[in-house]
Formats: structure tokens, sequence, C-alpha cells
């Protein structure tokens, strides 16, 4: 026994010691961890059905949409708050308001009556707030305001806040710090309306299309599901979708409310089913990223800046000029994914400068896609899109732990640190909503302690 | 034993021959008488061994005193003519013819009267010439001879009557007895010494009978050989003997009238008492003779002595026995070349193996279990089931047992270990299982970690993590129960089985075995009983010897 006690306790401190690092290696993998899930409300249904996201000196802040939009601050490093800071964005239970989707993300606003901007707004969804209806923009500061929506949209939300049913609105911003917003709503008829706030939000301009064009969209309901708004120069180019038809349908406007008709490209099918804007190529302005059924492509927004106005109303690509065109690109797979097919390749796009490069990679998501044998757990393929040859992601993003019908990629974003991109994912099926600090693209040492 | 026995003694002086005498009359059942005769005579003899111890130092007067004396108490004839001897070499011939005068007066018949008478005379003559011629008395030869050398003259010397040997002109007692009293007997002289050994039966030209009498017999008698010879009495045989009479002794024969014979007796002792001896009998076909040491009248003339012990070599001699001898005679016995160890247990049941040969299995309620081997030093193995083997040397005895009690420890269980051992090995490979395990989450969470697709939540931490503790407490466990099982492998509180013996014993003695069952009238020795195992030589363990 006397050697027995010595030996005993060198075992029992030896046994802990044993404990203690095979504790601790597990939570140095897990400590930092490169990809973060957002800590989803409770009470929140639908978490993840769109994401906006927007940014200030303070750092960025990420709304999600769901029964009620929760707003999470990223801030501007790798430690982002993991718990919604506010959850009451757009909230039926306690206003009148019905979620717009996708959403918009503003990094000031500037309320009807103030002449201060608003931090990091959103625009929640479209309700009434003080008597007005149109979309509610909420600020971080706590400021509320109302943007007007034309008269046939509002007359619908009117309607369809009265009878207490969802309102179909969607917004989308450009990534400017003064941005301009790209809205559509219902009608009465089957076509949605779709207009635009300039930058300052204090008016809105319509988007009008030939009457031609306007009576072959009247029966697509999935006109303006998919919204993007290209910063050009001075100027605005709003897309359009139409997914259903498979046509995109351009707007500039160079100011003001007004704005010049484009033209419509399509003719392929699911064409424009998810659209996205900003920084590809290496050029100041923004691109605009599409795509069909199967692939993405990355047309250059300066070249479709030169469009001419046109009345014509055949959508197809005939009339974009030589260069536009940046990339094509479909899905791959790889070892953890498989099963392209039925991947809803560019279900989502994103544009984000994930290696801080000053150019932004394109996010594509694939909601559908099979993850480590999880069919629709969904992932996010990254395409660098440096040259027209990168037809290959470049990375690859799900989720560790993903799980059957997780449906990761529904909807995308690409939040903004304080010197690069990050992505956040949703998967609204499964409630969770993902940020990835991390690329391959990234070089060595950039990407701070979540980044290896 | 209806034989009548004829016993002889023949006392040539000393304790031992007065011992065989009381013995003898023992024998006969004259065992007071026996003794009041014994002292007697060996009161006379040792008168007349004194006064001849006197004579023979030249110290005759005390020798005359000691003879006159030893008559006076125990009247024979011999002090009296011994007595006229020791006068005689003194010169003192007056005594000298008193005592031979008186010989012949009380012992008219003996066998040397004629001589005697002789001597008378011759002193007579030689007493009358000293008166006449007034001179110095007679002197003998040698004196005489130095007279007429022209020495000096000297004082008056006795006249001593030239003998053939002074040494040997001491006469001695012979008692001669018999069993019955009353036997007649003739002893022979031999005419010289060149005459034949006396030969019964025979005309013996060459001796003469010089006494006939019965017994028993008080002769005096010269120096020399004699031979006696007891003729038919009644319904006893008649016997015969020599007899070698020395001078100045007092000789006993005693002779027990049975087979005829003379005997001598032998008495055989060996370093082992109680050895048995069978004499004239090497097959052992009849009773034994005695037990060592034992002595007992034998006839005369070659007997083979057979001398067994248990434990020893047997001992197989001739040996040559004369008339009247009587023969000490000392053996040893060698032990034999083996032993025996006699060994039992606590345990119910053991097998025995000696220098890895089997050597039998013993159960409880058997008599212990008798293991002959070599003497000397010997392994000797002792297993029993559920027992600890005693394994060790041992030194097997010469010729004797070696009582060994063998006590076999019981074995320590080994479940306990075993169960440890088991338990251990499936704690071990389940802590590898999930030590892989946790190595697996691990390598795929640094992969995930290294893509940039880990989350902070992945479940696969948790379940690493306690993998990894449950590995970790696996190995610990196993390691303790891995390592307790060793210890209990190799612990044994228990004792080592030992062995204690006892005293050496000897070897058992089949004469001194009972019979457990009467044979059937007939049978022999040899038949088996079925299931009793083979015969054995009757009476001789492991080999037909002790």
């Amino acid at each position: 026994m006397r050697l027995c006690a010595p030996a005993l306790r060198l075992l029992a401190t030896l046994s802990l010691l044993s404990l203690g690092c095979s504790w601790s290696r597990f939570s140095d993998d897990t400590s930092n961890a490169p990809v973060v899930l957002l800590q989803k409300p409770g009470k929140i249904s639908g978490f993840g059905a769109a994401l906006a996201t927007t940014h200030d000196a303070s750092g960025a802040a990420l709304l999600v949409a769901g029964s009620a939009g929760s707003l999470y601050n990223l801030g501007t490093g790798d430690s982002p708050g993991f718990d919604a800071i506010d959850i009451t964005y757009c909230d039926p239970s306690s206003e009148q308001c019905s979620a717009s989707i996708p959403l918009a993300g503003l990094p000031s606003a500037l309320g009807p009556g103030t002449s201060v901007h608003s931090p990091r707004c959103f625009i929640g969804g479209a309700g009434s707030l003080g008597g007005k209806n149109g979309f509610i923009v909420r600020c971080s500061d706590a400021v509320e305001f109302v943007l007007p929506m034309p008269s046939s949209p509002a007359q619908q939300l009117t309607f369809d806040l009265s009878v207490q049913q969802a309102d179909d609105t969607s917004s989308v911003a450009d990534g400017s710090a003064d941005p301009s917003v790209l809205a559509t709503g219902s009608t009465s008829r089957s076509v949605r309306d779709a207009w635009f706030y300039p930058p300052g939000l204090a008016s809105f301009g319509s988007l009008t299309m030939p009457s031609d064009l306007a009576q072959a969209l009247g029966t697509d309901a999935s006109y303006g599901t998919t919204l993007a708004v290209l910063v050009v120069g001075g100027a605005r180019i709003y897309a359009v979708g139409a997914p259903t038809s498979g046509d995109v349908l351009l707007w500039r406007s160079d100011g003001g409310t007004a704005s010049a008709f484009l033209g419509c490209l399509g003719g392929v099918a699911g064409f424009g089913r998810a659209l996205a804007s900003g920084k590809v190529n290496r050029d100041a302005d923004d691109d605009l990223v599409l795509s069909d059924a199967d692939n993405v492509h990355v047309l250059d927004g300066r070249v479709l800046s030169t469009l001419p106005e046109t009345s014509a109303s055949v959508c197809s690509f005939s009339a974009l000029p030589a260069g536009a065109l940046l990339g094509s690109f479909s899905c791959g797979s790889s070892k953890s994914l498989s099963d392209c097919a039925a991947s809803s390749f560019g279900a989502s796009l994103a544009v984000g400068d994930l290696d801080g490069d000053g150019d932004g990679e394109v996010i594509v998501g694939a909601p559908g896609m099979t993850v480590r044998g999880k069919h629709n757990a969904g992932a996010l393929l990254v395409f660098d899109v440096e040259r027209p040859s990168d037809t290959l992601f470049a990375d690859a993003k799900f989720l560790s732990s993903a799980e059957e019908g997780d449906g990761l990629g529904t909807a995308l974003c690409a939040p903004h640190l304080a010197d690069r991109d990050v992505i956040a994912a949703a998967g609204p099926s499964s409630g969770k909503v993902a940020l990835f600090y991390c690329s391959s693209l990234l070089a060595p040492g950039k990407g701070g302690e979540r980044c290896p | 034993m209806s034989s009548v026995r004829l016993r002889f003694f023949v006392e040539r002086g000393g304790l031992l021959v007065l011992a065989f005498a009381l013995l003898s009359l023992v024998c006969l059942h004259l065992a007071s008488a026996g003794t009041s005769d014994g002292k007697r005579l060996e009161e006379i003899r040792s008168q007349m061994e004194k006064g001849q111890g006197f004579y023979v130092a030249g110290n005759y007067p005390a020798a005359a005193d000691v003879f006159e004396s030893g008559y006076k108490t125990y009247p024979y004839s011999a002090f009296l003519f011994n007595a006229g001897v020791c006068y005689q070499k003194l010169g003192d011939a007056e005594h000298a013819l008193a005592r031979f005068n008186e010989y012949l007066k009380v012992d008219p018949n003996a066998p040397d009267a004629d001589k005697v008478k002789q001597r008378v005379g011759t002193l007579e003559a030689a007493l009358a010439a000293q008166k006449a011629a007034a001179v110095p008395p007679v002197v003998d030869a040698g004196a005489a001879a130095a007279a007429d050398a022209g020495v000096a003259p000297t004082p008056p010397t006795p006249i001593l009557v030239p003998t053939a040997d002074d040494q040997n002109a001491m006469k001695s007692l012979v008692v001669i007895e018999t069993e019955p009293d009353g036997a007649p007997l003739t002893l022979y002289a031999p005419l010289d010494a060149s005459a034949p050994p006396f030969r019964g039966g025979s005309p013996n030209p060459g001796w003469k009978a010089i006494v006939s009498t019965r017994s028993p017999a008080n002769l005096t008698l010269d120096v020399g050989k004699y031979h006696v010879v007891i003729d038919k009495y009644r319904d006893f045989n008649p016997s015969e003997t020599d007899i070698d009479v020395s001078p100045g002794h007092v000789h006993q024969l005693k002779a027990d009238l049975s087979q005829g014979q003379f005997m001598a007796f032998l008495r055989v002792s060996a370093n082992v008492t109680g050895a048995y001896v069978w004499l004239d009998d090497k097959l052992k076909q009849t009773p034994i003779w005695g037990t060592t040491p034992h002595g007992e009248l034998v006839s005369s003339g070659q007997h083979s002595v057979l001398i067994e012990a248990p434990g020893f070599e047997p001992l197989l001699a001739p040996v040559t026995l004369s008339h009247g001898e009587q023969k000490e005679w000392q053996v040893t016995l060698s032990r034999v070349g083996y032993g025996v160890l006699r060994l039992d247990s606590n345990a119910p049941e053991f097998k025995v193996r000696v220098d890895d040969q089997p050597k039998g299995v013993w159960r409880s309620g058997e008599p212990p279990l008798d293991v002959r081997a070599d003497a000397g030093k010997h392994r000797l193995t002792v297993s029993a089931a559920g027992r600890k083997t005693f394994d060790a040397e041992i030194d097997v005895p010469r010729g004797q047992v070696l009582p060994t009690h063998v006590k076999l420890m019981p074995k320590f269980g080994r479940g306990p270990a075993w169960t440890q051992a088991v338990l251990g090995a499936v704690v071990l490979g389940a802590a590898i299982v999930v030590g892989n395990e946790s190595n697996r989450l691990h390598d795929q969470l640094q992969a995930d970690r290294s893509a940039g697709v880990l989350e902070q939540t992945d479940s696969r931490a948790t379940r690493g993590k306690w993998f990894a503790v449950g590995a970790d407490i696996g190995f610990v466990a196993a390691g303790a129960l891995g390592g307790l099982a060793t210890y209990n492998f190799i612990r044994d509180p228990l004792p080592e089985s030992t062995i204690s013996t006892d005293k050496l014993l000897e070897f058992d003695d089949p004469m001194k075995a009972r019979p457990t069952a009467q044979l059937p009238p007939g049978a022999a020795c040899t038949e088996r009983v079925a299931g009793s195992g083979p015969a054995r030589e009757p009476g001789w363990p492991f080999g037909g010897r002790f």
C-alpha cells in the first residue's frame, strides 16, 4: 500500500491530464470554429426564409426573415453575436406587417422629418405604421418609418392587412453607402408592380415595361420575386426577374425617379431564378449575377449599363453587347457534395469579397445538394470568376453537422466585416442560419483565429 | 521336542565359561542347585588358578599355602598333589611326601597313582639317603652338577625330583557331569604324543583307559590330552569328546545326554538387534533359529547361517564349530540401497512422481502410500487436483522408511483475476474502439475546420469529447483492471505446499505381521485372492527381502 498510494495518485493525475487533453482538443476544434450557427429565437418560425445584411462603421448586421425578422449584430470581426438583438422586425403579432422576401438592408436611412440618418436599417416587410401603409423601415436606433408604395400595391397591401393575409412584397437594396431600393409588390392584377426608391428614399419611381412585354408577363406571378440593384457609375441598374418565364428585365436610372427600360434578357428556362449584384470583376461597378435552371451567369454591369433604352418586348440575349458575360458555371460535386441534379443549384445567389481582394466571389446556393450522404442538406459553392475560364467552384461550404433536409443555401447574403465579406446562409427547413467565416481563397493568416 | 539332548561344556577358565555353565544349568531346570555348584566350582577354580599363579611366579611357599587352603575347603586330591609339588620345589621332602601320600590315600584310583607312587618312592629314597649321610639335603640335579664343578658348598638345597616340565607339574581338576547323573564314563589318555586321534568305536591302540567311573566324576589329571567316552546309559545315546587339560586349572565337562553327540555353542550377534537368524536353512523353510543376539548349543561341524533384518542386506555365511567350541560370531549387516517414502496427505487424493516417474496414487482412507526409491536425493512431486503441487528434492534414506506428510495447499482461485482480465480486455477493446471513433471524429473536425465548414456547435465535437473521455476512462479502467488482474494472477496469499517428515522408521517386519484371515488348510501361501493384487513372497516385501 505504501507503493500503491503514490502510484494511484500518479495514475489519477495522468488520467485527469489525459481527460483534460481529450476534452480540450475537441474544445479547441470548436472554439472559434469557422462556421457560426446563429441562435434561432424560440418563437420564430420560418427562420431563414430570407437574409439581408448591411453594415456601417460599427459593424455588420444581419436580418433573418421568419415569422418575424431577427436582427443579429455581427460586428466587424469574427466574434458575432450568436443571439438575435431584435426579433420584432415585421412581427405580425405586434404590428400589421407582412414580411418581404427578399429583404433590403440599408447602411443608413433618413426618416421623414428627421435630418439625422439612422444606422443599419432594414426593410423588414410591408405593413402599416402610424396609419401609413408601405414598406416599414426599422433602424438599429429603433427609428421606424414607412416607405410609401405605388397606389396599386398599396391598395393591395391595405386589403391584405385588412383581411390579415400575407402581402407579397419584395425589396432589395444595392450595396452602396446611400443605396437605392428596388421593390415589387402584388397588385390586384396578377402581375406585380416594380418600382424603385432612389438614394435617399424620399420618393419612388416606377419601372415600366413595354405593353407587349407587360402583357406577356401578365400571367407570370413569379415576376418581381427576384430582384437586384447594380450600382454602375452614378447610375443604378434594376433587374427584375420572372423565373417562371425565364426573363430578366432591366432598367436604368441615372438619378431621381426616372428610369429607362433596357430590355429583357431571357428565353432560357428558369432564367432569373435568383439575382444578385456585386462587384465581381475588378472594375468599380456592380455586376449582375443570375441563375437559370442549371447555370449561373455573371454579366458585367458596366457593359449592361451601356444598353440603350428600348421598347423591344422580346426577351433574349441577342441584345447583350459583346463582353457582357463574365462567366457561366454550373454545379459541381466533391467528396462531400453530390447529387447536383437535385441540388437546386442557383436557388440563391450572393456576391461577396470573401478573400478581401477587392473583387467579389459569386456564392451560389444549392439547397438540394446532398452533403456527406445527407439529402437536401444544402451547400454553397463559391466561384472566384477571376477569368471566364473559372467555371469550377473554388470553394464549397456546408454545415459540418449537415442534416437531411436542412436546405442550406435557400437564402444567402454576404455580410461585410472589416476587411472582407463572409457568407451568411440559411436553411429555413431546419431553421439554421450559418455564418461561414473562412474561405479557401483567403490568404493564410488573413482569416483570423477562425481560419487557421 | 521329544529327543534327548546332550550338552557339553568345556571349562577353560574365565567368566564366560561359567556363564555358559550357568546357562546350561538353567536349561536343566536345576537353577538353584546349578548356581550353588557353579559358585563352588568357581571358588575351586579361583583357588586353583591362584596357586598356579604363585607357582608359575616361583613363589612356591605361597602356592603351597593356597593349595593347602584349597584342599581344606574343597577336598579335591589335585590340591594335595599340587601342594606336594610345591613342597618338593621348596626341598621340603617331608611335606611333599606327606601330601603325595595323602593324595594316594584319598584318591587311590587316580589314573596317575603309579606315577605318584614312583614320585613318593623317589622322595622317600632321597630322604633316607639324606638322613643316612647326614649330609645336606638332597638337591636336584642342577645343584649336584654345581657341586661337582667345585663350587663352594651351599646351604642344603631341597631335593627336586626331575619332571618333564615344571610348568606342567601342576595337576588340574576335571569335573565331568552328565544329565542325568550316573552315566558310565571312561577317560582315555594317549600312550604317547604320537597317538592318533581317538576314534569312537575303534580299538584305538595308542590310547589307554585310565579311569572308568560314573558321573559325576571329579578327576585330578595331569596336563595333557584325554578323551572322554560316555557309554550308552539307559535310553540315552553314548557320547564322547576330547579334552585338553592345562596345568593348575579346573575343567568342567557337562553332558546333556540327548542325541548322543557333543555340542558346540554358537552365539550370533549383529549390529541390528532382532535380526532373524536361520541356521542351515538358506531357503527359510523352517522357523527362525533366533533373533540377534542369539546363542544356542548347536552340533559341531559346518553350518550355514542366514541373517536377515528389515532394511538390511541379508547375510549368508558358513560357520564351522568344533566340539565344545563356544563361538561368538559378530556380524555387521549393511543397509539395503533403497528406502521407502511413506506418504500421506491432507488432500483427499494425490499422485506421486519420483524423478518424473509415476509412483502411485493415494486416496483418503487408505494406508499411507509407500514409495520405494533408491537411497539418495530424488525429486519428489506430489500433485492433487485443486492444490498446489509439491515439487522438491528429498533424501531417501538407506534401508529405512521416511514417514512423509505432504501438506498440499489449495490453489488460490484465479477466477477474479480472469474476470478482471476479461473485463479489462473488453474495456480495453471498447476503449480502443471509442478512442478510434473519437480520433476519427477529431480528424473529421480538423478536416472540416481546415475546409472552413466546421460549426462551433457541431455535435461531433460533443460526441468526440465524450468518446475521448470514455476512451480515457476505458484505458485507465482497462489498465487498472489489467494491473489488478496481473496482481491477482501473481498474488498468492496461500503458502506453498510443504512436507514434514517424522523420525525414520525401520521397514515393516513381515514376520510380525498379523494375519488378517486364516488360510484354509492346504492353501498355498502364494494363493491370490481376487483383487488382492500380486502375491508376495511370504513375509518379505519389496522383492522377497527386507
